[in-house]
């Protein structure tokens, strides 16, 4: 153990990497950088003091920012970062593209900064360092649909990052503490603002869309790291100051809900897994909600996990769309005769995400379903238990199903270049791993002994999970035999951001359109008006008017005569 | 690089041709069958040994299996009739450009 960097956050190196990596035009300097960035951090993940730290003071302006809280529950998330940087890293080796490197890294560093933020100033500051630097992997994709939901993104981002600030001003201004912790209250206008700026960054109903609007269209690399920072922050920020609060767990629950409906018929399957990842961020919100020792290692382990095969799933679809060109699932079938490594990648990937016995997934998810069921909450129990189902539908079965099996396409191409194949290995390998050495994950989680009481791989577990899953691979297979199964065809879908997107675009065009023509109407009238008074005005007091007929001294003799009446009259009533 | 027309045998990956018995129709034709038999197998398990639960409508026989495939039946309904009915629009809804939907490196 190192003293002297007991105070230095792990983000640091990550985000002076960035730095660096912006102005290193040498393509081998910046990758080197993506790699080693994340090993010192996890050097400082190791060296951090055990038992709770706070550390990394930085005073600014009178108020002391603390960069560097380590616990239970900034430990796990702090180390599932790491570990997916590093993945990243790996998975963009093959891109040379200076500003995504750069954007990358600063943008894992800020979210690993705002992971190990103390205090609500210093959360902010990182809060929109992720919301700023995550928008150039969208940019990244340079075409005008991607800048365009760059732009919706950076946007919605932004304010959140606003609603957070003025929440915790709100806040601080009432009780005088900046504290992020589990003090926050919904119940306060401060406590609310911030619930709901958390509740954008992750994707809550009706504030979602912005997730399935900007994450396909982001970069091959870029969809793989926004996958696993933006939406686990703020899952990690819920978990940390609105642990137990009670709507949390119909809003987790209609999120686990809501996206395998549309999940079902999306043709793009980048989109599948954005609305996929929108499910799976239920699971974690419902365990926050319920707020037990068991729900909270629920919702940590499950993000832990998840970040690993979300990441997993978007890689083996990056490589499908490196290759081929396309994630369209009406254009893909057949693909495991070219990529058969990515194939079994992206199998161990739907695997765990549909919680198969032996895989990461099964012993994350059981956790919270656990908890949910301890504590007598059965309706959402049932919403859950249908989601899991879900999940089979859109990510364990309709992702590698069309890209790899299904119709072959006749698409013959070239397997995934070797980093990309060993990122997705080294994700593979950690699904598979803590699934079946699933304590290493449950000493993690923020109350181990809570886990450690905990027993995933029960004769009745297994048999009831086993019955779930084959329930619904019957069902498919059912489904496409009757040729009730819809086709997979090209089209969208649209969701809540027809409001914006088209509804509130369409609104201000016409207001647009109509205070245009309404200043135009306005503006012919008072011109008509002043011509008219000026003619009339022209006619009564020119020198050729009417009054210059009859009062020898036109205008000014009217004038003065009006200001000696004004005179007399005061002078009369004066006393 | 791709060739939607041609079986050409010769460009499966090596690793890959073990496995082209995965693409016969034989498989595909008796998926139904192996997911029945496998899901009857576990709704058996029931009969015999009795599964504790937290939640006591999850002890009834084959419970899990019903309501799997119950699920997705249902997922893939309103999918299909509801989202895809009501929601579905053409791929140039939003921008005019389809090819803008998908995002590159």
């Amino acid at each position: 153990m190192i003293e002297a960097l007991y105070d230095v956050s792990p983000a640091w190196p990550v985000i002076i990497a960035g730095l660096l990596a912006a102005a290193f035009p040498f393509h081998t300097a910046r990758k080197g950088l993506a790699l080693i960035a994340p090993v010192l951090a996890l050097g400082l993940w190791f060296n951090a003091p055990s038992g709770d730290h706070v550390g990394g003071l930085i005073e600014l302006g009178g108020f002391t920012m603390e960069t560097f809280r380590f616990d239970g529950l900034s430990r796990i998330w702090g180390l599932i970062f790491i570990i997916a940087a590093f993945i990243n890293g790996l998975y963009g080796l093959h891109e040379k593209d200076r500003i995504a490197d750069a954007a990358g890294l600063i943008y894992a560093g800020a979210g690993l900064g705002a992971v190990f933020a103390g205090d609500l100033l210093s959360l902010f500051v990182f809060w929109e360092l992720t919301a700023i630097s995550s928008v150039f992997l969208i940019w990244g994709a340079r075409n005008n649909a991607a800048y365009k939901a760059g732009l919706r993104y950076l946007a919605i981002h932004v304010l959140s990052g606003v609603l957070l600030l003025t929440g915790a001003v709100i806040r601080a201004s009432e009780t005088g503490s900046w504290a992020f912790d589990e003090t926050l209250s919904v119940e306060t206008l401060g406590g609310f603002l911030i619930f709901i700026a958390f509740g954008i960054k992750c994707a809550f109903p009706f504030l979602h869309n912005w997730l399935q609007d900007a994450y396909p269209k982001a970069t091959i690399t870029g969809a793989v790291v926004l996958s696993a920072f933006t939406t686990k922050l703020a899952v990690y920020a819920l978990a940390r100051g609105y642990a137990g609060t009670d709507q949390l767990i119909w809003i987790g629950a209609i999120m686990t809900a809501f996206p395998v409906f549309f999940a079902v018929v999306e043709n793009d399957l980048r989109k599948v897994l954005s609305y996929s990842l929108n499910n799976q961020l239920g699971f974690m919100v419902v365990g926050i909600g319920v707020g037990t020792e068991l729900a909270i290692n629920g919702a940590a382990a499950h993000a832990f996990v998840h970040i690993i095969y979300k990441a997993l799933l978007f890689m083996s679809m990056g490589a499908v769309l490196l290759r081929v060109g396309t994630v369209k699932a009406s254009e893909l079938g057949g693909l495991f005769k070219s990529m058969p490594a990515t194939t079994v990648f992206c199998l161990i990937g739907a695997a765990s995400i549909s919680a198969f016995p032996l895989f990461s997934g099964f012993v994350a998810k059981a956790l919270t379903l656990a908890a949910v069921a301890q504590e007598g909450h059965w309706m959402i129990w049932l919403v859950l238990v249908f989601a899991s189902a879900g999940v089979l539908e859109h990510s364990g079965i309709k992702i590698p199903y069309f890209a790899f099996f299904s119709h072959d396409r006749g698409h013959r191409v070239r397997e995934a270049p070797v980093n990309m194949l060993m990122a997705m290995g080294v994700a593979a390998l950690i699904c598979v791993y803590l699934g079946v050495n699933y304590g290493v994950l449950y000493e993690l989680v923020p109350f181990p002994e809570a886990a450690l009481h905990y027993e995933p791989y029960t004769f009745d577990h297994i048999v009831g999970q086993m019955q779930l899953l084959l329930g619904a691979m019957f069902a498919f297979a059912f489904l496409v035999r009757m040729k009730w199964y819809p086709d997979e065809k090209r089209g969208v879908n649209i969701d809540t951001d027809w409001v914006y997107r088209r509804f509130l675009a369409n609104t201000l065009n016409w207001g647009h359109a109509m205070f245009g023509r309404g200043w135009a109407a306005i503006g012919n009238v008072l011109g008509a008006v002043r011509r008219r008074t000026g003619g009339k005005l022209f006619e009564v007091f020119s020198p050729i008017g009417a009054l210059s007929r009859d009062i020898p001294s036109g205008l000014l003799a009217i004038w003065t005569s009006a200001l000696l009446a004004i005179v007399l009259l005061i002078a009369y009533l004066a006393p | 690089m791709s060739d939607p027309n041609g079986k050409h045998d010769e460009l499966i990956h090596p690793v890959a041709r073990p496995f082209l018995w995965l693409d016969s129709g034989w498989l595909k034709s008796s998926m139904i069958w192996i997911f029945l038999v496998a899901t009857l197998g576990f709704v058996a398990v029931d009969f015999f040994h009795h599964r504790h639960e937290y939640v006591d409508l999850a002890e009834f026989y084959g419970f899990y299996a019903m309501w799997g495939f119950g699920a997705f039946v249902l997922a893939v309904m309103v999918g299909w009739f509801v989202i895809r009915g009501l929601l579905g629009r053409e791929e140039d809804y939003w921008d005019g450009d389809s090819s803008d939907e998908e995002g590159q490196s």
